[in-house]
């Protein structure tokens, strides 16, 4: 469970985070799309915001998962 | 409850959290009907409520538990204040975050002073003036009465924020679920909106007994330290 957790963290977390912040900004760079951009902007944004409620819920998730896994190593040593 | 027992529990209705949210995202990209006027954007509800609704239960749970701890003094009820408000403030973050983007959308704008825009922020930085009274204080008791003060007075916020869409005028939409004459929502849309509730409710239920486990097991780790000093 921790080392998914971790896995999770290292990899996935940020892999998300450089999606949020590449695909709208991709979009935008095709060619003769200004149009095209107004029309995905809703997908963009509803992307932005489910990637946002992961980022912080799962975020959470993670941090109370080590923490705790943290102390309570500490404690046995 | 033993920290090993707060543990698996807090594990077992956190992945049936999980799993609810993983279902939830199958309904809404491949099930639900989109919203005839605002169109896709209208997904956003079904992450924006359920955080909307968890973050008010948590702080519901700070304001009760803070309440016991005045009257009865135990460390145990301010410690589950704690692990709760940690969690409303999460929600209430990512409520704050998707809103804006649907109103980018749906208003034109990501921000407006309405009033329940403005409550939800209130209620944000009330609950972040919690934790700062909490570690202001040289003398820890004392910060927790005082932030227990806090977390009762941030509650208030609540029921404005709910009731504000009807008593001022308001960009927001009126309610379509709790309504008096039952709710005005396609049944899957109410249907998958549920499950987010139900779903988030439970990942909440799940950290939190997580995050009480830690508490506990933080405050034991610095009573043994105290006595091993002494």
């Amino acid at each position: 469970m921790h080392r998914a957790l971790s896995v999770l963290s290292r990899f996935a977390l940020p892999a998300l985070l450089s999606a949020v912040v590449a695909l709208p900004a991709a979009a935008q760079a095709l060619p003769g799309t200004e149009v095209g951009a107004q029309n995905l902007r809703p997908y963009h944004f509803l992307f932005i915001a489910y990637a946002i409620a992961w980022i912080l819920v799962f975020g959470w998730v993670v941090s109370v998962a080590r923490r705790l896994a943290r102390l309570e190593k500490r404690l046995q040593d | 409850m033993t920290i090993e027992k707060l543990r698996r529990w807090g594990l077992a209705l956190a992945s049936l959290g999980v799993l609810g949210i993983l279902v939830l995202h199958a309904l809404v990209f491949f099930w639900v009907p989109t919203e005839a006027s605002q169109g896709i954007i209208y997904a956003i509800v079904y992450v924006h409520a359920p955080s909307a609704w968890v973050a008010f239960l948590a702080f519901g749970i700070v304001a009760l538990a803070s309440a016991l701890y005045l009257w009865l003094g135990d460390e145990k009820v301010d410690q589950a204040a704690v692990c709760a408000a940690e969690g409303g403030m999460i929600f209430t973050t990512v409520v704050l975050l998707t809103g804006p983007l649907w109103g980018k959308i749906a208003w034109g704008t990501y921000w407006t002073w309405e009033p329940r825009l403005t409550l939800t922020l209130l209620l944000w930085f009330i609950y972040l003036g919690y934790f700062l009274v909490r570690s202001s204080t040289e003398n820890p008791e004392r910060g927790k009465r005082f932030a227990a003060v806090v977390g009762i007075v941030g509650a208030l916020d609540i029921p404005l924020i709910h009731l504000s869409v009807l008593w001022f005028r308001s960009l927001h939409p009126g309610p379509v679920v709790m309504k008096p004459e039952g709710a005005t929502m396609d049944p899957r849309m109410l249907t998958t909106l549920m499950l987010g509730l139900l779903s988030f409710t439970l990942l909440f239920f799940g950290v939190f007994a997580l995050r009480y486990a830690l508490e506990t097991a933080t405050r034991a780790a610095a009573v043994r330290a105290r006595a091993a000093r002494t």
